[in-house]
């Protein structure tokens, strides 16, 4: 696909979302959804950088933080420009201020952009790890300078006064929805950019850079320069992301702007999702971000933190490639020619299996602390059936040879634990949920008695089909 | 300048102590980092945990910070040694530790802390001991106790550190790994055991400079992200695994940090480090006392 064409169909799938949301007629789902959509910014540009250079960022805060003050600064030179200058300044400032949105976010890209080329420029002629300690360092110092900086709220914070609607051309939009569009529109945009520059010159150049930098040098390719690139661009989204946060919130403080779980997040997304194409931190972002939501709503937000945590150390380890690695391991060895109907079965059943147990795992742990011993229990079994569940997952997709026999353990006793629930709360309205739920792990368990299924895991590895 | 003689003689001699400390805390980094080549930047984390378990024994038993230090780093040891088991098997063994090592450590970090958050919540700690509230004075210069005897502590560490590995068979090959592996594999020695050990050690002490840390200031789980940037800013500066470069690097940061503290005011003082890092790797990227 054309790149033009893919920024076309990716705008129009992203029209389509927003007018669902809109027919919804839900506020809250602006809210959420800006969160996610905003994630995806931020793990689109980590990974230009950290999947495709090598290079580790752990400075996502600041680039963030930047793009956020740098809104802050504009609105409040726009609402006192009399205050802060005179005569033919101000006049200049008045024709240019105050800026809308999208203009705001240019600016907080530009500033964020360029703070990743000096930082870049200082710190990349060094190993790589010395560029990831700078950027870590970088969001504490860039930190202390807004807290002593008066101008922009320093640590009280600062508040932004936001208009109540906003008038697109015939249509008139409530802020959020206003806010939940340009974050749309920014990471349709930042996705389409990853993908070119995945295809182009400049890919293949930062994909040697990841390889082997040596050989890269060595061979003729102008390994910093390229560098320089990959961190202003990655930068410059990271503080277009930032720039409508203040509007979003409608205050600011440096502490939580600067917060770790901005790095961590944008970390973790790619990590998980897979780094080496711009489907991994999309798939990561939507994952992780509204399993966040969820869990702030179901627990509290310090324990989605620790769950980021924990499945960012549990897939480093365990599949350092990603969701996307592993599925695309999966089809190469279990249909190399073409993709069948069977591994998308197997496929389908997999993220099944990993999607319920780990909303299982969420929606079960607040039942750990009740007073009630049944409940107790309950919370208690949901997390070894859905650690069951997570791991058959990872068994299926590894071709591991046990891996359907667990599969069908861990999905009969979600079965079980479905009818344990329907029988306990018959009249409750989520009823239908279990029994939906129950339906698909019966015909998952049918399917994986399937001889074809069969044949696939019981070969040894050696004789399965290995892609050419 | 107009700088009063007492003021600026008082700061030098903070600066001194705070660099007394924050040697105890880079030194371990420097054994990490600068001889293992393990970028360890969960490191804070452990600093904190061992704070935190300082606090414990010390509010629930009334037991001497330090005395629970010392008791602890066996535990803080074996900890060190099963950190480094999983990172040798699931990365170094393949060869992905500058990407996915980073990360891992980075989620260690990140887990430590929300889990910290979670059990204490984020009010500041600190323990009670004898000698956290009396001062020396010698004419006008102040010795608080509070700053002297983790100054003291970190110092003797420090020394102690640097006999271990320049004068037992052990520390010597912890040395020789950070050169030439295959060498070391030659005599014998298995390379791995020989970091598992120093990896072991290099966690081990960060029950020491947590129980400092805990003397000298209030603890909160977040603390330790102020000190990423001082410790490999010093680490860097000092040279990397050098231990007396360290030791000097340290004093150098932390009279710098006293005297911007003294004269432009605290919250500044977290963008000194960070200043020092960035011209070190501009202008000597080998450090002070570099190999």
């Amino acid at each position: 696909m054309r790149s033009w064409v893919f920024f076309l169909v990716a705008l129009a799938v992203g029209a389509a979302f927003f007018a669902g949301a809109l027919a919804l007629r839900n506020d809250y789902l602006f809210f959420a959804g800006y969160v996610v959509l905003q994630y995806i910014v931020l793990a689109t540009a980590w990974n230009i950088l950290g999947g495709y250079c090598g290079y580790v960022n752990f400075g996502t805060a600041a680039f963030f933080a930047l793009g956020a003050y740098s809104s802050v600064a504009l609105h409040k030179l726009g609402a006192n420009i009399g205050k802060y200058s005179s005569g033919l300044v101000a006049d200049v400032l008045h024709l240019l201020l105050p800026l809308s949105i999208p203009a705001m976010v240019l600016v907080g890209g530009i500033v964020s952009g360029i703070v990743g080329l000096g930082m870049g420029y200082l710190t990349l002629r060094l190993r790589g790890v010395f560029f990831a300690i700078a950027t870590l360092a970088m969001a504490v110092v860039l930190q202390t300078l807004m807290i002593n900086w008066d101008f922009v709220g320093g640590s009280r914070g600062a508040y932004v006064i936001r208009s109540d609607k906003v008038s697109l051309g015939p249509f008139s939009l409530s802020y959020i929805e206003y806010l939940f569009l340009v974050m749309l529109v920014l990471a349709v945009l930042s996705l389409t950019v990853a993908r070119l520059i995945e295809r182009s010159r400049l890919g293949y150049g930062f994909a040697t850079i990841r390889d082997d930098e040596l050989a890269a040098e060595a061979t003729g390719v102008p390994t910093l320069r390229l560098k320089l690139v990959a961190t202003t661009i990655s930068g410059a989204f990271m503080g277009m992301a930032g720039a409508p946060l203040p509007y979003y919130l409608g205050y600011i403080e440096p502490a939580a702007t600067f917060g770790l779980p901005y790095a961590v997040n944008s970390i973790a997304m790619p990590m998980i999702g897979g780094t080496t194409s711009w489907v991994g931190p999309l798939i990561g972002a939507i994952l992780l971000g509204s399993l966040q939501q969820i869990a702030t709503v179901t627990i509290n937000s310090a324990v989605n933190l620790l769950i980021v945590g924990v499945l960012l150390v549990a897939f480093v380890i365990a599949a350092p490639i990603g969701i996307v690695g592993l599925v695309q391991e999966f089809v190469r060895t279990a249909a190399p020619s073409r993709l069948t109907t069977r591994a998308l079965s197997i496929i389908f059943i997999a993220s099944y299996c990993f999607i319920v147990g780990i909303l299982g795992i969420i929606f079960n742990l607040p039942g750990l602390q009740s007073q009630s011993a049944l409940v107790v229990w309950l919370g208690f079994s949901a997390l070894i059936v859905g650690a069951l569940l997570l791991a058959s997952a990872y068994g299926l997709l590894k071709l591991q040879s046990r891996g359907p026999l667990l599969t069908t353990i861990a999905l009969i006793s979600s079965i079980v634990f479905a009818a344990t629930h329907i029988w306990l709360d018959p009249m409750s309205p989520g009823v239908r949920w279990w029994v939906i739920a129950m339906a698909i792990a019966a015909a998952a368990v049918w399917y994986l008695q399937n001889k074809g299924v069969k044949l696939l895991y019981d070969r040894p590895l050696a004789d399965r089909p290995v892609a050419a | 300048m107009g700088v009063p003689l007492d003021l600026l003689i008082n700061a030098i001699i903070a600066g001194l102590m705070l660099g007394g400390f924050y040697a105890a805390v880079t030194v371990r980094v420097s054994i990490s980092f600068g001889m293992l080549d393990v970028v360890n930047i969960a490191h804070p984390a452990f600093i904190i945990l061992g704070s935190y378990i300082a606090y414990i024994l010390n509010t629930t038993y009334g037991l001497d910070p330090i005395l629970v230090a010392i008791v602890t780093l066996p535990a803080f040891y074996l900890l060190g040694a099963a950190v480094y088991q999983i990172y040798y098997v699931a990365f170094e063994r393949r060869g992905q530790e500058a990407l996915r090592g980073l990360a891992f450590f980075f989620g260690l970090l990140f887990i430590t802390e929300v889990a910290l958050i979670l059990v204490f919540g984020v009010d500041y700690r600190y323990v009670q001991a004898p000698y956290i509230g009396p001062t020396w004075r010698i004419g006008f210069a102040d010795f608080p106790l509070r700053m002297l005897v983790p100054c003291v502590v970190s110092v003797l560490l420090v020394v102690a550190l640097q006999l271990y590995l320049t004068r037992t068979f052990m520390g010597r090959a912890v040395m020789a790994v950070a050169q030439d592996q295959l060498a070391l594999r030659l005599l014998a020695v298995d390379p791995i055991r020989v970091k598992r050990i120093a990896f072991g050690i290099s966690i081990g002490t960060a029950a020491l400079a947590g129980a400092c840390l805990i003397i000298i200031q209030p603890v909160e789980p977040s603390v330790g992200r102020e000190y990423i940037g001082r410790v490999f800013a010093i680490c860097v500066l000092g040279g990397m695994g050098s231990l007396p470069g360290t030791l000097i690097a340290a004093m150098l940061l932390g009279i710098v940090e006293s005297f911007t503290a003294t004269f432009y005011g605290p919250s500044w003082a977290p963008a000194v480090a960070f200043g020092f890092l960035l011209l070190t790797l501009a202008v000597r990227p080998a450090g002070i006392l570099g190999r």
